[in-house]
């Protein structure tokens, strides 16, 4: 099989959410002595980020989603090693922290870019819904992430962002961390209001903010 | 009991309540607070709450249940306390409704927030576990209806409704939580609402509806999806409308009359019960009441 054909069908794996013919793809990879970088980026990240298109167009719901998040997180387990092996930095120190603001139990946006960041071999730490804003900055102050995201539907929770980070700010911690928040209410005015480093409107919007804070291209 | 929800809505169009957890927090309810311990820790401010609906015009106040079931009770390490905490929710919101000489109590049951495979790890039998205990202590105590809200997947509304009818055959209203799509409206899992009201009509439903996830504007967008595809009273409980920021604090770009207004279009084009959802308070619902008050009878 030449490696334009085994792309399409690593994208394709992705696409299809086929995590086991994905983890297949990727040892078949490593065995031929392929060049992994461009499975990754013509093969596997292209079939993710298909999938990503089609849950903005709304073809694809968040069973689609999920299982291509899952096997594109299978085919990366088996190439991470690989990748490692050769002295390529793959993105770990990316790490990403991400919570919804105390008072706020809708984390489903919140879960869907904790998935697509996965996906696409960022480290993530999710702090779950209903954080505390204590909890957000010991975590930052324990765990180091490279980005702290933050998520609320609520009018009545977004205001807890600009606590958190001016919280951040009194433990000479805010200057550590990238900060991104996102969620319904929420507009890039408010986001630079707060001293946010970036808006995100979507979980893609999201991916793009974070690889840009932190120098990652695509 | 002279008349139920059923009858109310074949009668009339329904007027619902508004938010109960933003209600709470300007009573004082601390920012990642339990919202059902308050049944029990602050019961005269959940009540008051229901009060307040009443008083605005509201035909039916929903127990303060939620978030009442063990698994979701579970993460603020009260999932022993399901029992306690809905029969508490239940008795005050029949106490408001005595005192106002007004309204029906639905006992309110949401969602577990655990999805099944392949998106997380709940299986039917978890989650009719759960709704089985929780209907059972809104029935003992006395609730005159079932409404179930925000499920975003219409398989865990189908076993909570089946779940209520092992042992109960009080009426049961249904709302999932639809989002706008290019292609139209769909519920987190890709169902539309004809398949979704299709299904909870078939186990049961005496009223479906969409709640929650988008404002009164995108709400009067998907009326005539909503429309066709019920075949039961639809009920229609929007939130209120997306906020801008002014002087660096949220302001609700939508006030209440704006929102009254735009859920008063939704009834002339056939919704059957009315209400807000986040973000809504007593000011929504009255100006709401004024809005059903001067139209036309049906």
């Amino acid at each position: 099989m030449d490696e334009r054909n085994l792309h399409e069908r690593q994208s394709q794996a992705i696409l299809d959410g086929e995590a086991e013919l994905a983890v297949e793809l990727a040892r078949q990879a490593v065995e031929m002595g392929a060049n992994l970088g461009d499975c990754v980026d013509h093969g596997f990240a292209k079939g993710i980020r298909e999938v990503g298109r089609l849950w903005e167009e709304g073809e694809y719901f968040l069973p689609e989603l999920v299982q291509g998040a899952d096997a594109m997180k299978a085919a990366m387990a088996i190439l991470r090693p690989e990748f490692l092996k050769d002295g390529i930095e793959d993105r770990q120190g990316s790490r990403v922290l991400l919570g919804t603001a105390a008072g706020d139990i809708h984390d489903i946006g919140k879960t869907l870019v904790a998935t697509i960041l996965e996906a696409n071999g960022f480290e993530v730490v999710d702090l779950g819904k209903d954080v505390s804003n204590e909890a957000f900055v010991t975590a930052v102050a324990e765990l180091t992430p490279a980005v702290l995201g933050m998520s609320a539907l609520l009018t009545t929770t977004m205001p807890r962002h600009g606590e958190v980070i001016e919280l951040l700010r009194e433990r000479n911690l805010r200057e550590d961390v990238k900060i991104v928040v996102g969620g319904a209410p929420l507009t890039h005015r408010f986001a630079e209001e707060i001293g946010a480093d970036a808006y995100a409107a979507n979980a893609m919007d999201a991916l793009g903010a974070v690889r840009k804070l932190i120098g990652v291209k695509a | 009991m002279s008349c139920g929800i059923v009858e109310l809505l074949e009668e009339k169009v329904v007027l619902l309540d508004g938010g109960m957890g933003s209600s709470l927090i300007a009573l004082g309810l601390e920012a990642g607070g339990c919202t059902e311990l308050w049944n029990v820790e602050f019961p005269e401010r959940v009540r008051a709450v229901h009060e307040s609906y009443l008083k605005a015009g509201s035909d039916v106040v929903q127990t303060n249940t939620f978030g009442a079931n063990s698994l979701a009770l579970a993460r603020h390490g009260a999932g022993d306390r399901l029992g306690e905490l809905n029969r508490a929710a239940a008795r005050i919101a029949r106490e408001a409704v005595d005192s106002a000489g007004h309204g029906l109590v639905a006992g309110n049951i949401g969602p577990s927030g655990l999805f099944r495979p392949p998106v997380g790890t709940a299986s039917p039998d978890e989650w009719r576990s759960t709704f089985v205990d929780q209907a059972r202590a809104l029935a003992e105590e006395g609730v005159d209806y079932f409404s179930l809200e925000t499920f975003s997947d219409l398989e865990e509304a189908r076993v909570a409704i089946t779940a209520i009818r092992t042992f109960s055959e009080l009426p049961i209203s249904a709302c999932l939580t639809f989002d706008r799509k290019k292609r139209g409206f769909f519920t987190l899992m890709g169902d539309t609402p004809a398949k979704a009201f299709e299904t909870l009509v078939a186990e049961g439903a005496c009223a479906v509806g969409a709640n929650c996830s988008v404002g009164s504007g995108d709400m009067l967008a998907a009326m005539t999806e909503l429309r066709e595809a019920a075949s039961v009273p639809l009920v229609v409980k929007p939130n209120a409308g997306l906020p801008r920021i002014a002087d660096g604090r949220a302001v609700y770009a939508q006030a209440a009359d704006e929102f009254a207004a735009e859920v008063a279009a939704t009834v002339s084009l056939g919704a059957g019960a009315v209400g807000g959802c986040c973000g809504t308070d007593r000011d929504f619902i009255a100006a709401l009441r004024s809005e059903l008050d001067d139209m036309p009878p049906r």
